[in-house]
């Protein structure tokens, strides 16, 4: 009985050490969750048998230890049960280990993937580096200061001078394209059906007719600057309240028709004329009066200053029209070439120099200093 | 071996110490799961989804340009687009993409109606039919909720292709595996905003993390109506449109 005993143990640590094997071989399979409970079930079986085989296959080569110790006992012959037991273990562990062949490495170990892939996808460099990218050489850039004040404002530097990667790694080496012909303004500025009605738009041959260009290859940006393009917002340019008031209650006092609230669809209390009659009947006898008003005086959201011209009589904003150009033709507004040959010509002293055009020429458009009676 | 054929006890135990042995050395040690290599990011914190803005979009394709340049898509092939919708007098609805070249949009003659434009990308849905088919497990979805494509595992027989319901993917003709958008995946997970996102001069692309109910998307979809995509397909689609029109498909 205790050489039975001891068989027994024996046969179970041999049947436990293949079943640790074939376990171990099962996990570095990488056999996911799902395959588990199959596996475990294909486990306990050949595990149970292999304990059986183990412990049989003993018993057997002690029986032949037996029969070297002249001892002549009957042994049953389990040598065929053995073979039967250890091929299903080796086709059990060959399998695993062509299953680890073929199933790549950390398959399965989130789901019914490769987990490795997950680290790949994330392994390609970023190529556009954003507005904070940019930032970090170009901020105190005259170009950007000016960007970011106006219309274009929202338009990221890489739309229009492409992914900045290569730029910011090497900027000598590596230029980025500056835009200059017209299509790439139409991208976004031509007018099509789909866009949405406040976003200006053109159609070109129009817009050059209408502005007097007869050369039809010049780029937008001969008169736009793509940085600051002074374009007049439309929404407000349809409003029918004044810019200056904001709020409902800076005019009413009691109960707001809500129905009226939006501006589009106020009545119309504020034609320019309402308030600033005199300078409007003035403005009909000077040589722009065929300028709406609102062409000028815009409300500049971010600097919050309206009723003047467009950045103070910024002089630029007068050449947007009188910018002495190759490209106009003859009915086009009369040009100048400023600052060069103009001030050389009407100078004459270093701080006349200095002056803005309206400095000069407010004849020309109305008169001014004029101040609302009523302030809003 | 020993005598009579049979084996001794203690070549048994040394064959079977070998074999394991041999086993142990083939399997080797587990590599270290994904997320771990850099440790800037845990997909566990982030729920990643979409939002589209039609009444926005100015179709200028800047989405477009950027996530060629960013993801190096080959000419001809698209992991997002822009599609234009021209709705005439008689209800006849017209469909078309600017899909040659830089990517603009040209007028079309024609008494058009109503016409607008519609971003189009992949879904990266809750319940995704795209991996459900795939014979090897390469299309899957990660734990932050991006449906990425194993090109290394991808055997290119292009039966997700057919089975997304969004017509997203395709094969790539460089690796001739199935290709898609990743939401950048390499740029999300550094903290930045995919490409088209951040090329979007309108604002009409909104990127964010539903795990986050401070993030601008979580608080839009709060408070905005939106629809998904072919919602009867059951795919439960993370990207959501906002005023979209009924003829959208």
């Amino acid at each position: 009985m205790n050489r039975k005993r001891r068989l027994l143990a024996a046969g179970l640590m041999a049947g436990a050490s293949i079943c640790a094997v074939l376990l171990g071989a099962i996990i570095y399979g990488g056999l996911s969750k799902e395959q588990s409970s199959v596996t475990i079930a294909l486990l306990v079986l050949t595990g149970g048998g292999t304990v059986v085989l183990a412990t049989l296959g003993l018993d057997q080569l002690l029986s032949i230890h037996r029969i070297a110790g002249g001892e002549k006992l009957p042994v049953a012959d389990y040598r065929h049960t053995f073979r039967l037991f250890a091929l299903v273990a080796l086709v059990l562990a060959a399998a695993l280990i062509a299953r680890r062949l073929a199933v790549p490495e950390s398959f399965g170990r989130y789901g019914y993937f490769r987990a490795a892939a997950v680290d790949q996808a994330r392994d390609f460099e970023p190529r556009h580096i954003g507005e904070d990218g940019c930032a970090g050489c170009h901020e105190h850039k005259k170009e950007v200061a000016l960007h970011d004040k106006d219309a274009h404002a929202s338009v990221p530097c890489e739309d229009c001078h492409g992914p900045g990667w290569k730029h910011a790694a090497d900027p000598k080496k590596n230029k980025l394209p500056k835009p200059k012909g017209k299509a790439e303004c139409l991208v976004c500025h031509r007018q099509l059906a789909a866009r949405p009605g406040a976003f200006p738009q053109i159609r070109w041959r129009e817009h050059f007719r209408f502005v007097g260009v007869k050369d039809m290859d010049v780029a937008c940006t001969r008169c736009h600057s793509p940085h600051e393009p002074l374009y007049m917002d439309r929404d407000l340019r349809k409003a029918r309240l004044h810019p200056l008031i904001q709020r409902c209650r800076d005019c009413h006092i009691g109960r707001i028709n809500e129905k009226l609230a939006r501006p589009e669809n106020h009545p119309a209390i504020f034609e320019c004329s309402y308030c600033h009659q005199d300078i409007v009947r003035d403005f009909a006898d000077r040589p722009h009066k065929k300028i709406e008003c609102t062409t000028c005086h815009i409300f500049v959201k971010q600097s919050e200053f309206a009723g003047r011209i467009i950045r103070d009589a910024d002089p630029r904003f007068c050449l947007l029209c009188h910018g002495n150009a190759d490209f106009r033709s003859d009915s086009a507004p009369p040009g100048i070439d400023w600052p060069d040959d103009h001030l050389d010509d009407v100078a004459e002293k270093p701080e006349d120099r200095k002056k803005s055009c309206i400095d000069c020429h407010r004849d020309k458009i109305h008169k001014l200093r004029e101040v609302c009676k009523h302030e809003p | 071996m020993s005598r009579d054929d049979n084996i001794s006890r203690r070549d048994f135990f040394k064959f079977l110490a070998a074999g394991s042995g041999l086993l142990l050395v083939h399997c080797g040690l587990p590599s270290p799961p994904p997320g771990t290599r850099k440790k800037d990011y845990d997909w566990n914190k982030h729920y990643w989804a979409y939002a589209i803005d039609t009444t926005k979009c100015i179709g200028c394709c800047a989405c477009m340009r950027a996530c060629r340049a960013e993801n190096d898509v080959p000419p001809g092939y698209f992991r997002t687009w822009v599609e234009r919708y021209r709705i005439d007098a008689a209800d006849q609805v017209s469909v078309d993409a600017a899909t040659k070249d830089d990517f603009v949009f040209e007028e079309l003659p024609g008494n058009v109606v109503k016409a607008f434009f519609v971003p189009k990308l992949c879904n990266h849905c809750e319940k995704p039919v795209c991996n459900q088919v795939c014979p090897v497990g390469a299309a899957y979805r990660t734990r932050d909720g991006v449906i990425l494509v194993d090109s290394e595992h991808c055997i290119g027989c292009g039966y997700c292709v057919q089975a997304c319901p969004y017509g997203v993917r395709f094969i790539s003709p460089r690796s001739h595996t199935a290709d898609k958008c990743t939401f950048c995946y390499h740029r999300i997970t550094r903290g930045l905003p995919p490409a088209c996102v951040q090329a979007c001069p309108k604002h009409a692309r909104i990127f964010g993390d539903l795990e986050d109910p401070t993030c601008e998307l979580s608080i839009l979809l709060k408070q905005q109506r939106y629809r998904v995509l072919k919602p009867e397909m059951g795919t439960h689609p993370k990207c959501f449109y906002l005023g979209l029109d009924r003829e959208v498909v």
